[in-house]
């Protein structure tokens, strides 16, 4: 089930840097050979520190200061020129910043009462078609979607009855972007539940549980059909469920892997490989794995209806880095098997995985 | 008997001797042959021959060649000199004897040196076959070693050139972002995408050349192309809202599925406590405030008890019961007028329940134990359940030994079962 000998991919250790902060995201600049960590200080305030790989080395090119910690940041909504990171902070703020000129953001909104735990964004760095836009989850359990283009109010919210006691919204991300009016956002709560919303209808498409807490959902890809998601939970486990086809009772079919025994904090998928995935957990490890598909993705059912297959998964690769949680992880865009993971002992580290071309 | 083998032949020279001993149709083997530096015996049952020799040999190199019917000893003599004889004449018995012990005995401490020295160099064989496989496997590890390092190098190098790269490509964005901030003053207006387009095409015109023979930066096309894409990109969505229910959930915590079978293990309880209260709480809010208290309603009860209105006391306790279950002295008490009413497995139920209550047994709830046994025995009887009623009768007495009243009433049932053993 894991492939064998010299032949599979090797995570090489490339640059580990001690930060002075705690950092809750990091994500490479498209493009270039730069990155972002994004977090919160000793003090209780925010940093955005910007790097660049030199040889064997970060250096930090700039240093910004907010006055409230950072949790998540994406470059998803900006385009190639601009590259504005847009960030989420504890206090519910949405904000774009150009990073040439961060005193005043390019965007500012109060999007929610309390900490945005995650964002995502579709539409920019010239991949998909449609308006950039950004989705950002929060503990006040709504899902808002926001255009740049319009101040103060969501283009789509996504919240509880009235009444109803609401769930910490621990996960978002965008998919099925492959053309300019489709667009579907995911999110995943900390009671288990997977809600898929449909953009163009307004309303939901697909929710099921899974029986722990989301801790991270992720489309292989954003900008085409919609075909694998992937959604990682506490008590080491993640499903993988196949898009294609969506049974009227049943919904998707799905299959599940028990990698470890902590929580898995994130998923990524490789941008060059869609099937190739990595898992990062609670225990400081890193999981590569590879997904394969089923002879058939599909089969009708007793009554006729289509019915999705899920495939098979098998580990690639594994590897621990650190005693404390990876709590972020991005593949470069641009440089196929590099990329860069953040864990909560204060540490970034840049990795190269090898021997991907081979899979 | 053994019989004597007489006919050996011998010759010798210098610093050997040739014994021939012919074996009469016997067959011989290395283990009838013994021999020591001045002692040879060869027994093959029946036939024996023995030879004290005239001077020591070197028995180690010594050799025995068994075949055609006789053995051919060669024997090399410890000093070279010509032998009178093969034997030593004039042996005594003792000296026969002595000499046969003490071959007996060289024999087996040369045997106990083979073992040993064959021990130790098993020893070393071993010791040299571990270093040998350590020195192997310390080499193939090494070998797997220098792989990961030069990958990591070759992993390292291909790096750097590519980030060479992407810092090229980059000099020349960086000078067309500060071109477009001098001209932008809103940055996300609609407008601002024509602006764009139109101060870029002139420089895209230079720097797509040089963006495009550049490696991995495969952004050129797709740069030109979004600029396009900008002029038409659709209006914002029209604002909506769509309604979510989540999966209930007590606990505020994040669900887990270890924790599962614990959380509704104390919502169950939790329900169990609320139930109690909420039960009492909605019925009696017509009572008055003293009627709430349990131990007010047991004094009542025991009143009622003594007047002889002994449904009203069973009305009393039940009441407390409800408000407080664990009080075993009700239990006891309505137990009390259940045997008074004739209610004699109503009584026997509340006697076992303040007895359960009433665990564990110590000094202080003597008093009230002996009282439920008593009355538990009493209903048993009651009911013809005699042996059972004993039981408790003499549980009674062991807390109590002294009390009369109870040895005199074990004692009639005691007759009770053995006059109904008898009869039947």
């Amino acid at each position: 089930f894991a492939v064998l000998g010299p032949e599979r991919p090797q995570v090489v250790s490339h640059v580990q840097q001690t930060l002075s902060y705690t950092v809750f995201d990091c994500k490479w600049v498209p493009r270039s050979a730069r990155l972002m960590c994004l977090g919160s200080a000793a003090r209780g305030t925010g940093v955005i520190q910007l790097y660049e790989l030199h040889g064997a080395r970060l250096e930090v090119l700039r240093e910004i200061k907010k006055p409230k910690p950072i949790k998540c940041g994406t470059f998803g909504a900006t385009s190639l020129q601009q590259r504005y990171l847009a960030t989420g902070d504890f206090d519910g703020n949405l904000n774009i910043w150009n990073l040439e000129a961060p005193e005043i953001p390019v965007y500012s909104v109060k999007g929610h009462k309390e900490i945005i735990n995650s964002i995502d964004g579709v539409g920019g760095l010239g991949i998909g078609e449609g308006a950039p836009e950004i989705v950002t989850g929060s503990r006040d359990g709504t899902v808002k979607v926001w255009d740049p283009r319009q101040n103060d109010t969501p283009v789509a919210n996504m919240e509880p009855l009235q009444g109803e006691s609401k769930r910490d919204c621990w996960t978002v991300a965008f998919g099925n972007a492959y053309n300019q009016e489709e667009r579907v956002v995911c999110a995943g709560y900390d009671n288990g539940d997977i809600k898929l919303f449909d953009l163009k209808t307004m309303s939901l498409r697909w929710e099921t549980n899974i029986k722990n807490g989301v801790c991270s959902v992720e489309f292989d890809r954003k900008d085409i059909n919609m075909n694998k998601l992937v959604a990682t939970s506490l008590e080491g486990k993640f499903h993988v469920f196949d898009m294609r086809t969506q049974h009227p009772t049943k919904g998707f079919a799905s299959v599940s892997e028990k990698a470890q025994k902590s929580t898995i904090w994130q998923v990524r998928h490789l941008p060059q490989n869609r099937d190739i995935f990595m898992t990062s957990g609670g225990s400081g490890s890193l999981h590569l794995w590879k997904y394969e598909y089923p002879a058939q993705r599909s089969k009708k059912d007793s009554e006729g209806s289509e019915m999705g297959v899920a495939g098979s998964l098998s580990l690639l690769q594994n590897v621990t880095l650190s005693t404390q949680p990876i709590s972020s992880l991005d593949w470069s865009p641009d440089k196929k098997g590099l990329c860069v993971c953040g864990a909560f002992d204060q540490t970034v580290r840049v990795l190269i995985v090898t021997k991907l071309n081979k899979i | 008997m053994p019989v004597w083998l007489r006919e050996h032949s011998w010759r010798q020279s210098l610093s050997a001797v040739y014994l021939s001993l012919p074996l009469r149709g016997a067959r011989a083997t290395a283990a009838n042959i013994f021999c020591s530096e001045q002692y040879l015996k060869v027994s093959i049952p029946p036939f024996l021959f023995e030879a004290v020799l005239y001077a020591p040999i070197d028995d180690t190199n010594s050799t025995a060649k068994i075949g055609n019917g006789n053995i051919s000893f060669t024997l090399y003599k410890k000093e070279p000199a010509m032998w009178d004889s093969l034997t030593l004449a004039n042996a005594d018995k003792e000296k026969l004897q002595h000499l046969r012990e003490n071959a007996v005995l060289k024999a087996q401490e040369k045997a106990k040196e083979e073992t040993e020295a064959k021990k130790i160099t098993k020893q070393e064989n071993k010791k040299y076959a571990l270093e040998a496989t350590m020195k192997l496997e310390e080499a193939e590890r090494k070998r797997i070693e220098d792989l990961k390092e030069k990958e990591r190098q070759k992993v390292t190098k291909e790096l750097e050139l590519w980030k060479n790269q992407q810092k090229d490509g980059d000099k020349y964005k960086s000078i067309q972002a500060r071109e477009e901030l001098h001209q932008e003053k809103e940055p996300l207006k609609e407008r601002k995408n024509e602006k764009m387009n139109k101060s870029q095409i002139p420089n895209e015109g230079s720097s797509k050349t040089r963006l495009r023979s550049t490696r991995g930066c495969h952004g050129s096309c797709s740069i030109f192309s979004q600029d396009l894409k900008e002029e038409q990109l659709p209006a914002p969505r029209a604002a909506a809202t769509i309604k979510v229910n989540f999966t209930p959930r007590v606990f505020p915590t994040a669900l887990r599925e270890s924790r599962v079978a614990e959380e509704e293990e104390w919502l169950h309880k939790q329900a169990e406590a609320r139930r109690i209260i909420n039960s009492d709480l909605s019925e009696l809010e017509d009572l008055k405030e003293e009627e709430k208290n349990p131990d007010w309603l047991k004094d009542k009860g025991n009143k009622m008890f003594a007047m002889g209105d002994y449904l009203g006391a069973v009305n009393a306790y039940n009441l407390a019961v409800r408000l407080n279950n664990k009080l075993p002295l009700l239990y006891l008490n309505r137990a009390a007028c259940h045997l008074k009413l004739r209610n004699l497995h109503k009584a026997i139920e509340d006697s076992s329940k303040a007895l359960e209550l009433l665990t564990p047994p110590v000094p202080d709830n003597e008093n009230a134990r002996l009282k439920a046994h008593v009355r538990r025995g009493t209903a048993f009887c009651q009911l013809e359940l005699y042996t059972e009623g004993l039981q408790d009768y003499e549980a009674a007495l062991k807390i109590d030994p002294k009390n009369k009243i109870i040895e005199k009433d074990a004692e009639k049932i005691r007759q009770l079962i053995q006059g109904t053993m008898q009869s039947s």
